[in-house]
């Protein structure tokens, strides 16, 4: 399969999964993401744990791991609603509240990244790698 | 919510998702330089999010167009999780600064075009 069009089915389920999440937690304008934060955060681990684990193994295909990383986990994690969100929680005033969600989707979403990687890179037995030598397609 | 606005939703995220692939092969990550393709994308649509949600408060865009391009296309577009695994990989090879970097930029950037746009067009 070519890996955009891999990426595109990747994006349309992402996509799906998102708008469900949306739609089972929705929130007021003054109120707090969860549902974003809930994609973002789970995306986030998903997204280390295949890189670091099972995706450098030889054996996963290129169209796989676009169509899983860029694709399905790229398109459920979002970074324009965090930012369309602040943008609406500072028109409410709510500016403690922007920076709240903020802190803790950056915080979280850094350190589940880390642990995601940490654990993928155990249960593939190999060392964490030390540079970046993909070219880009596997995230 | 239509049966035709959650399909328009979901083509346009995947479209969002194809253009996000495409640019980050074009500008990958190497050695000295920021995630490039993946920065961009994220600040261009952080940006035409704060435009749309802006257009959609003044009645200038419907509810269904806010749902399909904001959460399809701008969602598809940008991306958390790469954002996050590559600041930390970039960390994890030494390359603090740029992981540092990669961060504050993509804030900054983001959050300046997102509230930037949003107070411009409302």
């Amino acid at each position: 399969m070519p890996p955009s069009l891999a990426v595109f089915v990747g994006g349309l389920a992402g996509t799906g999964l998102r708008l469900a999440l949306d739609t089972v937690l929705p929130h007021a304008d003054d109120g707090f993401p969860w549902s974003t934060l809930i994609a973002n955060l789970v995306g986030t681990f998903a997204l280390g744990w295949l890189a670091g684990g099972l995706w450098t193994r030889p054996a996963i295909p290129p169209w796989l791991k676009a169509g899983i990383g860029s694709g399905l986990i790229g398109s459920f994690t979002t970074l324009s609603a965090v930012m369309g969100a602040v943008a609406i929680l500072d028109r409410e005033e709510a500016t403690a509240l922007a920076a709240l969600y903020l802190g803790v989707s950056l915080v979280a979403g850094l350190a589940l990244a880390a642990a995601g990687l940490k654990l993928g890179s155990a249960i593939a037995h190999r060392p964490m790698p030390t540079e970046v030598t993909d070219d880009g397609a596997t995230l | 919510m239509s049966a035709l606005v959650a399909a328009s939703v979901l083509v346009a995220g995947a479209v969002g998702a194809v253009i996000r692939y495409l640019l980050s092969k074009a500008y990958p990550v190497r050695p000295g330089h920021l995630p490039g393709g993946i920065l961009v994308v994220n600040v261009v649509g952080s940006g035409l999010a704060g435009a749309v949600i802006g257009l959609a408060e003044r009645a200038a865009v419907s509810d269904d167009v806010r749902l399909v391009l904001v959460t399809g296309f701008c969602g598809g577009l940008t991306t958390f999780s790469t954002w996050c695994v590559e600041t930390i990989e970039l960390a994890d090879g030494g390359r603090w600064r740029a992981a540092i970097l990669n961060v504050l930029v993509t804030l900054a950037l983001g959050i300046g075009a997102a509230l930037g746009l949003y107070l411009l067009v409302r």
